[in-house]
């Protein structure tokens, strides 16, 4: 069954942050037995790039990034639970563990994060606040993750994901995992210093750089 | 004279609209700001009533009876002060992140960052006031992790206010929780 004028439907809603129309058009295509895995890519996908384009534009704003985001995690609520029981392994970007660093109980960016990441078509696997170092890597080596996101909110805390760095090192899986550090404090030249892979100054940023890096692979 | 700590409660709390919408990340001018997202915030605003519980606790310390950082030097007497709002307003906020109610989360957590700043402006006048009483001149207020102060003072500050009376506590970090909680001194000079 042609899906054309679904996507098209799907895209505006994910760009106008129409929750019910996206959760709807996810439920529609599962009764209409619809290529899921085109639906996302071509639908869902296609529509939360675009919002990407107009944060970048200037247009959106992170009310409008979120809200789309939100619509993106609706739909895939529905839409996984199927491709599940098709047996049809969702096409991620790449995988992701991400988590606020110990000692550091902030964790609305770090969600914000992981929300634009998820909705960016990254499988994200979100360790909370306040997590020990060994906990990020023995859960990034267990999942076989891509990245591992670490996030500080204090100039105290930060020194954590130097720590993390460090472990990486000394556990000799430093090559495995793309280390991304981000949080108020951070910035370019911290990221630099402890030799960490990327940083972003925001929730789209991360997402770029998170892009960038599996392109690259 | 060294006073001891006293309870600051009953705050009412206003909010600037465009201090919201920067939060947010909003930089639009509020006439350009969607009706739809205006509601959002106005019914969030709403249940503050029964999220704030907005506190705070001081006490003013000759200099001798400090731990004499040297930011307190040249200082008669000290006003330290730690202000919440308490923790309901955090968990609605992180209750709302885990339905996938993202905006609405972090909506409320840039309203309790607003209502924690206002509690503290309020509880500065209150301190500062009282040293004008003593006949001191008042500092502007500050806060461990700016400027020369740093975070791990925080330290200090808790060992001479009993905080725990309004809730709050500081970590391994010098993280005070709950979150939406200042903690600031107040440096007061002879006239």
């Amino acid at each position: 069954m042609k899906s054309n004028g679904l996507t098209e439907k799907i895209k505006k809603a994910i760009i106008e942050g129409n929750r019910k129309d996206a959760e709807e058009l996810a439920k529609e295509a599962v009764r209409k037995k619809l290529n899921l895995m085109k639906i996302i890519e071509d639908g869902y996908i296609q529509g939360i790039q675009k919002v990407g384009e107009l944060w970048e534009k200037g247009e959106y704003f992170l009310p409008e990034l979120i809200t789309s985001a939100e619509c993106m995690k609706g739909a895939m609520g529905i839409l996984e639970p199927e491709l599940k029981k098709e047996k049809i392994k969702a096409r991620f970007k790449g995988k992701i563990i991400i988590g606020t660093v110990e000692g550091d109980i902030h964790d609305i960016g770090k969600n914000l994060v992981a929300g634009m990441l998820a909705a960016n078509g990254f499988e994200v696997i979100d360790l909370g606040a306040d997590v020990r170092p060994e906990t990020f890597i023995e859960k990034a080596s267990e999942e076989k993750a891509d990245f591992i996101c670490l996030s500080a909110l204090l100039t105290t805390t930060m020194l954590g994901q130097k720590k993390i760095i460090e472990l990486a090192k000394e556990k000799k899986v430093r090559d495995k995992f793309k280390i991304l550090v981000g949080g108020a404090p951070i910035s370019q030249k911290w990221a630099d210093d402890i030799g960490a892979d990327g940083y972003g100054e925001n929730a789209m940023a991360a997402v770029k750089v998170a892009k960038k890096i599996i392109e690259k692979k | 004279m060294n006073r001891a700590p006293r309870k600051i409660e009953g705050f009412a709390i206003e909010f600037d609209e465009e201090r919201i919408w920067r939060h947010i990340g909003y930089k639009k001018k509020s006439k350009e700001i969607k009706e739809s997202l205006k509601k959002i915030i106005d019914s969030e605003k709403k249940r503050l009533g029964y999220l704030l519980e907005a506190k705070a606790i001081y006490r003013i310390l000759p200099y001798e009876k400090t731990d004499k950082h040297p930011i307190f030097q040249n200082a008669e007497k000290v006003g330290l002060c730690v202000c919440t709002i308490g923790p309901k307003l955090e968990q609605e906020s992180a209750k709302l992140m885990r339905e996938n109610e993202i905006l609405r989360a972090l909506i409320l957590d840039a309203l309790g960052s607003e209502a924690v700043e206002e509690v503290a402006n309020q509880a500065n006048i209150i301190v500062a006031e009282e040293g004008k009483r003593m006949n001191l001149r008042p500092s502007k207020r500050f806060s461990p992790g700016f400027g020369e102060w740093n975070i791990k003072e925080q330290s200090f500050i808790f060992q001479v206010l009993p905080a725990d009376q309004i809730g709050v506590m500081i970590n391994e970090a010098f993280m005070m929780i709950p979150r939406k909680s200042i903690s600031f001194r107040i440096n007061f000079f002879k006239k």
